[in-house]
């Protein structure tokens, strides 16, 4: 009985740090949502770009970790301000459904340039911790708990904390909150939607980057990155979209579910249910709670 | 080099096209003169907002565009600004329908109106403090969500945001809409306190014929994008035909002054 207990706390600690790498991913798109009302289909490219980047930064030029890793997040700041500057800008009047578009078409061309300077191979990401089970979290509490979730874990929650600072306390989080309320009203007392277009694309680059970190040290710097990311998609559906505790919330959802069902519920379906319950899980959200648990009003549903 | 003349708002013979296709204002002028109250006034979709729109640069983002006819204010022509320089330039419009932002505070709602000047964190506080000095109402729910505040309280957080920005002059797009008769008098004071006391220029958007003329020094009044009169607040108050048309002290059942044209034109064809 004991055992079983600890074999399903097991599953969910796992399930639960393992959500929060969908969180980080999600957080990059209720950055821009909240902006722009828009879905940012590129931000699976975006975590592509970089990691891949700061792969090629470290393996190629042999740049040491956090040089290469503040090179990474300062390309995409660099991201962020072409992306404001050659596609937003234009765009400025135009609809959110070509915004949308255009974010599909700019995901396309990060992917493309990603693959076309470090190439297509798959990269090794090693970050110094490896993906077992912490040695004295098994001795001590009898749970096998991989190390890597619990940083996956700790780094989201100290990005959170920051991202939370930042819109609370800062004069531009101010404007970034006042933009997600009405940009119209926002513009009309002179703050510029430019530079808050700016600060949302760059953070939602550098979260981009964190997120990328994860998963490429888990799975590998590889194309499948960007299909990883779709996987915020539920994430949203549960937590809102224009939530950033949603996207916290709604990751570690994901994250338990998907690991309990897969346990206990996988095996009558064959297994390999993880890659699809998240969805059906979304499914039900959309019928019986369509704006979220913590979504302000539904303004668009992809 | 300051500006001499007496206005600091001057619109002449403006035309204003939405989507290139939709004509909105056939031909508009007007002046505002420094240190005065201007009260545009008009039924829906006579154009006031587009006026006032095209004033603050703000037609762009609703693919308008000004097409004939200049603008000047304060001495210099605005076709090359966007909105966030116009507040630069201390020209500030309050947009119709109050737009706070729910989500934020009352208080925060009012210090984002400062984002466009560099203050310190004690300046802030110290213009707030003025600020609360006119909207007495506003400092009692300085912590409340924005959102859900009374209908009167957001149009205050509105202009009171307005202020913070601290506009050379102000563009008031219909701010009695929807409330209750002492609320418009409770605003209109308000305004006309900030017109006194803090020197802002003011062009006034309304339906509210009567009250509006009655807080203001001059008037417009304008009909499917054209000035059909306009004159001293006094004058427009006692002439007759606004006050048949626009004050509901009506003999006929006529509509508008096309109409009253219209009629006259009959009345010169049977005369010859």
């Amino acid at each position: 009985m004991v055992d079983e207990l600890l074999f399903f706390m097991e599953v969910l600690v796992g399930g639960l740090l393992a959500g929060t790498m969908y969180s980080l991913v999600a957080l990059g798109f209720v950055l821009i949502f909240k902006a722009s009302a828009t879905f940012n289909f590129s931000q699976g490219a975006m975590v592509f770009f970089s990691v891949l980047a700061f792969c090629g930064f470290m393996q190629d030029f042999n740049i040491p970790f956090v040089l290469a890793f503040i090179l990474a997040a300062f390309l995409m700041v660099v991201v962020g301000l072409c992306t404001e500057r050659f596609v937003l800008r234009p765009l400025m009047n135009a609809s959110e459904d070509t915004v949308l578009m255009a974010t599909i078409g700019l995901g396309y061309v990060l992917e493309g340039l990603a693959q076309a300077a470090w190439g297509v191979e798959v990269r090794r990401l090693d970050l110094g911790i490896g993906d077992f089970p912490v040695p004295w979290i098994a001795d001590n509490l009898k749970l096998f708990i991989s190390a890597l979730d619990i940083t996956a874990g700790v780094v989201a929650a100290i990005m959170i904390i920051g991202l939370f600072l930042l819109f609370k306390y800062t004069k531009i989080g101010l404007g970034l909150r006042a933009v997600a309320d009405d940009a119209g009203a926002a513009s009309s007392i002179g703050i510029p939607l430019k530079h808050i277009m700016l600060l949302v694309w760059s953070a939602a680059g550098v979260v981009a980057l964190v997120a990328g970190c994860m998963w490429g040290a888990r799975a590998g710097v590889q194309f499948a990155l960007v299909d990883l990311a779709l996987k915020a998609l539920p994430v949203l559906i549960i937590g809102g979209f224009s939530s950033i505790p949603g996207a916290i919330i709604g990751g570690l959802i994901i994250g338990a579910v998907e690991k309990v069902l897969e346990v206990y519920i996988g095996p009558f379906f064959g297994g390999a249910i993880e890659g699809w319950a998240p969805y059906v899980l979304a499914i039900f959200f959309l019928l019986y709670r369509p704006e979220g648990l913590f979504g302000e009003k539904i303004i668009r549903r992809v | 080099m300051s500006n001499t003349s007496a206005n600091i708002l001057d619109i002449k013979n403006i035309e204003v096209m939405y989507d290139n296709v939709i004509l909105a204002l056939h031909d508009v002028s007007l002046k505002v003169p420094k240190g005065k109250v201007v009260a545009l006034l008009g039924a829906n979709g006579a154009g006031k907002s587009t006026t006032l729109k095209a004033v603050s640069t703000m037609l762009a983002s609703e693919r308008g565009k000004v097409t004939k006819g200049s603008i000047d204010y304060d001495g210099t022509s605005i076709d090359k600004q966007n909105p966030s320089q116009m507040v630069g330039l201390g020209m500030v419009q309050v947009l119709e329908g109050r737009r706070c932002f729910g989500h934020l505070t009352v208080e925060e709602n009012i210090i984002s109106g400062a984002y466009s000047r560099k203050l310190s964190k004690g300046d802030i506080n110290q213009e707030l403090e003025k600020i609360y000095t006119y909207f007495i109402r506003l400092k009692e729910r300085r912590k409340s969500q924005a959102a859900f505040t009374s209908g009167g309280e957001q149009q205050m957080i509105a202009v009171a945001r307005a202020m913070m920005a601290k506009p050379k002059m102000l563009l008031l797009d219909e701010p009695t809409m929807g409330l209750a008769p002492q609320l418009v008098a409770e605003i209109f004071n308000i305004v006309k306190e900030l017109n006194q006391k803090e020197g802002v220029s003011i062009l006034l958007a309304e339906q509210n014929t009567n009250v509006a003329l009655k807080n203001s020094d001059y008037g417009y009044i304008i009909e499917t994008g054209r000035v059909m009169l306009d004159g001293t607040a006094k004058s427009l108050l006692s002439n007759d035909q606004v006050k048949e048309l626009y004050l509901g002290i009506s003999k006929k059942g006529r509509k508008n002054f096309r109409d009253v044209l219209k009629e006259e034109s009959l009345i010169k064809k049977k005369i010859n």
